[in-house]
């Protein structure tokens, strides 16, 4: 570019007169590497605008998750399932546990128990016939005294 | 994400601190999702976005002077290449400090137009001011920008 022109882009740029396309000439002169003398000053402020547009982060920035409430809800039914399941546990554990053979002896005590029931109460009927005898036994008392 | 490395260029330059910078910008980030259900309504998101770091930014900076803090800037001068590129350059390492001394509303000013080259619509519409304020405070960084440079300059201390 003539130095004609970058003087006045200058002048106009130093007075907030110039468009983005011009800037961006200007932009484009001072980072050729070949930059008149006159206009060396003004090399390094071109320069330090071109560096200040290429500073970058490396820091990840996170969004927070939107499951997180979602994942909470989730652990707290975890927890509940864990806690019934646990109850239902010591409840079933607590139990008499018997295995088959105990099992079957129990049945076998429950049917002999109800056999030994059914004979005490006839036994009882039984007794009852005996008062009878015992009537009996005192009228003969009286008679043959 | 988008804007992301904008967003951060604005912070950087109003807070300065790198550190200070980054967590400004997560928390726009943050403010941004938070209203992530209205920001489709707005018409120009991205400038929705500069208003707001520049107004967290200023924020920020205004209460740490309340409280009489000043943010202290440990940028790691290491491995990156910025920063290797500002230490080969002396001149442009220059041009960054007088950067920094400059008021905020003309830092923003500078960086909205000549870092990330927005229109002079935009970026009235963006600092809520008109194109005549915005053209006189960026004249007169630019202008300062350069006085700062050639008296350097000219005393060989550049």
């Amino acid at each position: 570019m003539e130095s004609v022109k970058i003087k006045e882009l200058l002048d106009a740029y130093f007075e907030g007169n110039t468009s983005l396309e011009e800037e961006k000439s200007l932009q484009g002169y001072f980072n050729s590497g070949t930059v008149a003398d006159e206009f060396m000053q003004y090399q390094p402020i071109f320069a330090g605008l071109k560096v200040a547009r290429e500073e970058r982060s490396n820091k990840v920035f996170s969004l927070p998750k939107n499951k997180s409430k979602k994942n909470r809800t989730q652990w707290y039914s975890a927890a509940a399932i864990l806690v019934i399941a646990f109850g239902l546990g010591s409840f079933y554990f607590s139990q008499p546990h018997y295995t088959q053979e105990e099992k079957e002896a129990l049945a076998a005590f429950e049917k002999s128990k109800s056999a030994m029931m059914l004979l005490s109460e006839n036994l009882n009927k039984g007794a009852e016939q005996l008062s009878f005898v015992d009537q009996f036994t005192i009228t003969k008392d009286k008679i043959f005294e | 994400m988008p804007y992301k490395d904008r967003l951060y260029r604005l912070a950087k330059r109003i807070l300065i601190s790198k550190d200070e910078a980054e967590d400004a910008v997560q928390e726009v980030f943050l403010k941004l999702w938070n209203e992530k259900q209205n920001i489709e309504n707005y018409k120009n998101p991205e400038a929705f976005a500069i208003t707001m770091t520049k107004n967290y930014c200023l924020d920020r900076l205004r209460s740490k002077q309340a409280s009489n803090l000043k943010i202290v800037h440990s940028n790691y001068q290491t491995s990156e290449n910025i920063e290797k590129n500002i230490e080969a350059n002396d001149g442009v390492e220059l041009v960054f400090k007088i950067m920094e001394t400059l008021p905020e509303q003309q830092k923003i000013v500078l960086q909205l137009r000549d870092v990330e080259q927005f229109e002079f619509s935009e970026i009235a519409k963006m600092l809520d001011s008109n194109e005549t304020a915005i053209r006189v405070a960026l004249s007169r960084a630019r202008k300062t920008v350069r006085d700062a440079m050639i008296k350097k300059y000219n005393y060989g201390i550049g």
